[in-house]
């Protein structure tokens, strides 16, 4: 036992002056008499009075009892108490969910294996729980005895994200070297490299699990306006078999298609569906089941089944009649004068034509014909009647599929180069199509109008407007997904999100979203009460092979040694809530002798 | 019962009919009555002799003398009158704490049982209220039996409030009386004693029977209900007294209330007074049956 802070008892010194102000303090109940005469004989008997000799009741000892306690809760009176504590990691990734030969989860026999250990140990050491996913983190404060620890690992379930693997060695290389904790239990899928540390006791319950997994599931528009979506499926047959699996695909709860596969041992494969009818939501199922369900489903949604929005900009809106005929787009037009930047709010994309906005818009932007020299973009032009196309990338979304020989430019501008945006097509005079990204956006800039040329008379001129519509519009492109266990930014309008669990979380936006530990659904709910879809799904391939787990490897460092310790344990807290609790005491017994006084007086 | 209060019930106000006013001396009355008057009258008490005048009625000449002496001799006899009876009832502020012990309560009663056994004598009877917060009762003399239901009614109509000197207000009422006779005064006598002697002595020098009837809280004698550290405020002049009471202050504070009992009663006796004590827990009619002597009464 001892003092953190020796100096507070210095207030010791104080107690005296405070039982002093106890006595001033005392307000007696007024009583009125017949006749305070007889009471006058008393004054000299008084002793209780300020001055006089403290009246030793109870009220006395207990306030006196409270000042010392206060005293001592100031000097930070603390007990030394043995301090090795026991250190237990359980690995709760996705991974953990696969069902063993006994029919328990990995995750169900390491907490019963962890369980039986602890019971064995002694029961007044304190515990620090480490979980493995999604970040390796210390699961809840430090448990003080071994049965508050084995309650809380009781508590425990996988998630759906998966271990990163060089954050969990490091966890662990760190907390081996630490020499505080006595001992480190370890409960998970993957075992260990040789050496060992010595204080670690690993339980290794990944035995391998024949499965075969879902990898990736995206979802694709082949070209901009097309109603039928393009699906990728990657299929990982991580067994010792060669196996024929099926893909089945849904839409909203209806069957869309269906594909075979056959695989064989450790062989991935990639298995299409190049026209699935629109939905909200994609399900794809692999069959047949195998002892690790989650990776046998996956989920998709299609952002580009919503109509695209855009907003148009021209002081000839009539322009943008041609867009209208573009399947799932929806164009707001608006003259240069009518516009504010406000209108982007709700927008994916938006043109501007013969103009340029005065700052760098907050969306993807087509310019067409830009006006010289505006203080965002900067353009130089040359204008020139006809455009003499001169050259452009073999190997660019935007020019990709045109035949640039059929392309008749009759009016329009050459536009120097810019100091941030690269010419894709290019004629005698300079560039004829730049594009560039900045602030996170993309931006393509033409010499020319392609929409007065839109539709089948001028083929080359409606695939170019409609590749660097899909390019701004980001369609076309394979979407790596989103992952359990990886945080995303939350889009701009989403104030709440609802989870796959049906539970919701309130989400301003520009800010990370950490609450991806399960796979499914993500509604994203903004403030007019829209909702978008946004699936999540387990991590790739890799997660899937249960067989081939890698192995922990420790680096072990000279502090791995225990060193002996104590722990101070302040007991001012303890004090604090008994000075609470006698002080409540008092006050309710002080209360009700003084009701019964001037109730019988 | 009638108009009186519950105590009265009809065996108590038969033990009252049957009890009469002992008086240490003889006072003239208003009219005919029960009691001997200083006056020369018509009863059966030998009273003194004179000579005889022309005119007197000689069937009170007593013949044996004029044999013995050769001289005419009148026989004069006492007169018999009613007793002019003077019940004090105190209706200060202290009567009315502490509040539980019901004092005035006790002294009301106490009053009215006086003014019945005067009335139910033939004696008249003038009830005077000291302090109090509206004087409903008329300071005249009321004679009959019946108009005890009256006296009733007006003395429960006072609240008892205020402050008074004792030596100056029974100054004053001397003056305003005038005729000798008997005097109850009911008061807690919780006044400074030498208040209390001087305004006792003032109706001795003026030939009064005075009795001294002290109404105490059994409550208030024991200082019950008061624990711990209490600021008293005397209830007439709104004086403070902080007091811290344990069981020890409480025996010394019934020590002094005790003390001045005693002291009030020692000058009651020497003087020639009635002085009796009644405290509120006690039964008031069986106060009334025991303290029949120390009340000055008689069977």
């Amino acid at each position: 036992m001892g003092f953190l802070y020796p100096g507070g008892l210095i207030f010791f010194v104080i107690v005296p002056v405070l039982i002093g102000a106890y006595l001033a303090r005392e307000r007696p109940a007024r009583v009125i008499v017949s006749s305070a005469a007889a009471f006058r004989a008393l004054r000299g008997f008084r002793r209780e009075r300020f001055g006089g000799l403290p009246r030793l009741d109870w009220t006395f000892f207990l306030e006196t009892l409270v000042l010392c306690l206060a005293v001592l809760a100031i000097a930070g009176v603390y007990v030394l108490r043995p301090s090795n504590p026991l250190a237990v990691v359980i690995d709760n990734s996705a991974a953990m969910q696969a069902k063993t030969s006994s029919g328990q989860s990995r995750f169900q026999l390491a907490l019963a294996k962890v369980d039986a250990m602890l019971a064995d140990e002694d029961g007044g050491s304190p515990v620090y729980v480490y979980v493995s996913a999604p970040q390796p983190h210390r699961f809840g404060a430090p448990y003080s005895t071994i049965t508050e620890a084995r309650a809380a690992l009781a508590g425990l379930n996988p998630i759906d994200a998966p271990n990163q693997q060089s954050a969990v060695t490091a966890m662990l290389t760190d907390i081996a070297s630490e020499g505080r904790f006595n001992r480190i239990i370890y409960a998970g899928a993957n075992a260990f490299a040789a050496p060992i540390p010595p204080k670690i006791h690993a339980i290794a319950v990944g035995d391998a699990v024949p499965n075969a997994g879902i990898g990736s599931f995206s979802l694709r528009r082949e070209a901009f306006g097309a109603e039928a979506l393009h699906a990728a499926l990657t299929v990982g047959n991580f067994s010792t078999e060669s196996k024929t699996f099926e893909v089945a695909i849904s839409g909203d709860g209806r069957e869309l298609a269906r594909a075979k596969l056959a695989l064989g041992p450790g062989e991935t494969g990639a298995v299409e569906f190049p026209s699935l009818a629109p939905a909200g939501i994609y399900r794809a199922e692999l069959t047949p089941p195998d002892d690790f369900a989650l990776d046998n489903v996956a989920y998709a949604t299609a952002g580009a089944v919503r109509s695209v929005p855009i907003v148009f900009v021209s002081p000839t809106p009539r322009d943008a009649d041609g867009l209208d005929s573009i399947p799932g787009v929806s164009v707001t037009t608006r003259t240069p004068d009518s516009f504010t930047p406000a209108d982007l709010a709700a927008a994916d994309l938006a043109i501007f034509e013969y103009t340029v906005p005065k700052d760098l818009p907050p969306v993807n932007s087509l310019l067409v014909m830009p006006p010289a020299s505006d203080p965002v973009f900067d353009f130089t032009t040359t204008a020139a009647a006809p455009l003499q196309i001169a050259g452009w990338r073999n190997t660019d979304p935007l020019s990709d599929s045109i035949n640039f020989r059929l392309l008749n430019l009759q009016r329009g501008e050459y536009l120097a180069q810019n100091q941030w945006m690269s010419a894709v097509v290019s004629g005698d005079g300079g560039a004829l199509m730049l594009r560039g990204e900045r602030g996170g956006h993309r931006f393509v800039a033409t010499g020319f109008n392609p929409f007065p040329y839109l539709g089948r008379r001028n083929l080359p001129m409606s695939i170019l407007t409609l590749n660097a519509l899909g390019y701004l519009a980001g369609l076309g492109q394979s979407s790596a997904g989103f992952r359990t266990g990886q945080p995303w930014l939350v889009p701009a309008g989403v104030t709440r999100v609802i989870l796959p669990s049906g539970r919701k979380r309130r989400t301003t936006p520009g800010t990370l979203f950490t609450d991806v530990d399960q796979q499914g659904v993500y509604d994203l709910e903004t403030g007019d009460g829209s909702r978008t879809p946004r699936a999540i799904n387990l991590a790739d391939l890799s997660v899937s092979d249960l067989q081939n787990l890698p192995q922990f490897r420790i680096e072990t460092t000279g502090g791995a040694e225990v060193q002996p310790a104590n722990e101070k344990s302040s007991l001012s807290s303890d004090l604090i809530i008994a000075i609470i609790a006698l002080l409540t005491l008092e006050a309710l017994i002080a209360y009700r002798r003084r009701r019964r006084i001037l109730a019988e007086a | 019962m009638f108009g009186l209060p519950d105590e009265f019930t009809p065996t108590f106000l038969a033990h009252l009919e049957r009890l009469r006013f002992r008086t240490r001396q003889q006072f003239a009355g208003m009219g005919k009555g029960a009691h001997l008057s200083p006056k020369r009258g018509s009863s059966l008490e030998f009273s003194d002799y004179r000579h005889y005048s022309p005119g007197d009625d000689f069937r009170y000449i007593d013949w044996g003398l004029y044999g013995r002496t050769d001289k005419v001799y009148i026989k004069l006899f006492k007169e018999e009158e009613d007793l002019l009876t003077y019940v004090f009832l105190d209706a200060s502020a202290s009567m009315a704490y502490p509040a539980a012990d019901n004092k005035f309560h006790a002294a009301m009663l106490t009053a009215l049982a006086l003014s019945y056994i005067a009335l139910a004598s033939g004696d008249r009877v003038m009830l005077r209220v000291l302090a109090g917060s509206k004087q409903t009762v008329e300071p005249t003399f009321v004679f009959g039996r019946h108009r005890i239901v009256e006296l009733a009614r007006r003395v429960e109509g006072l609240k008892p409030t205020g402050e008074y000197d004792f030596a100056s207000t029974l100054s004053k009422e001397l003056a305003a009386i005038r005729r000798a006779g008997k005097v109850f005064i009911v008061s807690d006598f919780l006044m400074m004693l030498n208040s209390i002697t001087k305004g006792l002595s003032l109706f001795l020098a003026a030939t009064m029977d005075v009795t001294a009837v002290q109404i105490l809280g059994g409550r208030e004698l024991a200082a019950q209900g008061l624990d711990g550290d209490v600021e008293v405020v005397d209830s007439e002049s709104g004086e403070r007294v902080r007091v811290s009471i344990s069981e020890r202050e409480r025996r010394r504070y019934r020590e002094t209330m005790l003390r001045l009992t005693r002291q009030i009663k020692s000058f009651c006796l020497k003087r020639g007074l009635h002085y009796s004590l009644y405290t509120t827990d006690n039964d008031f009619q069986q106060f009334f049956l025991r303290a029949v002597s120390e009340l000055g009464l008689a069977h």
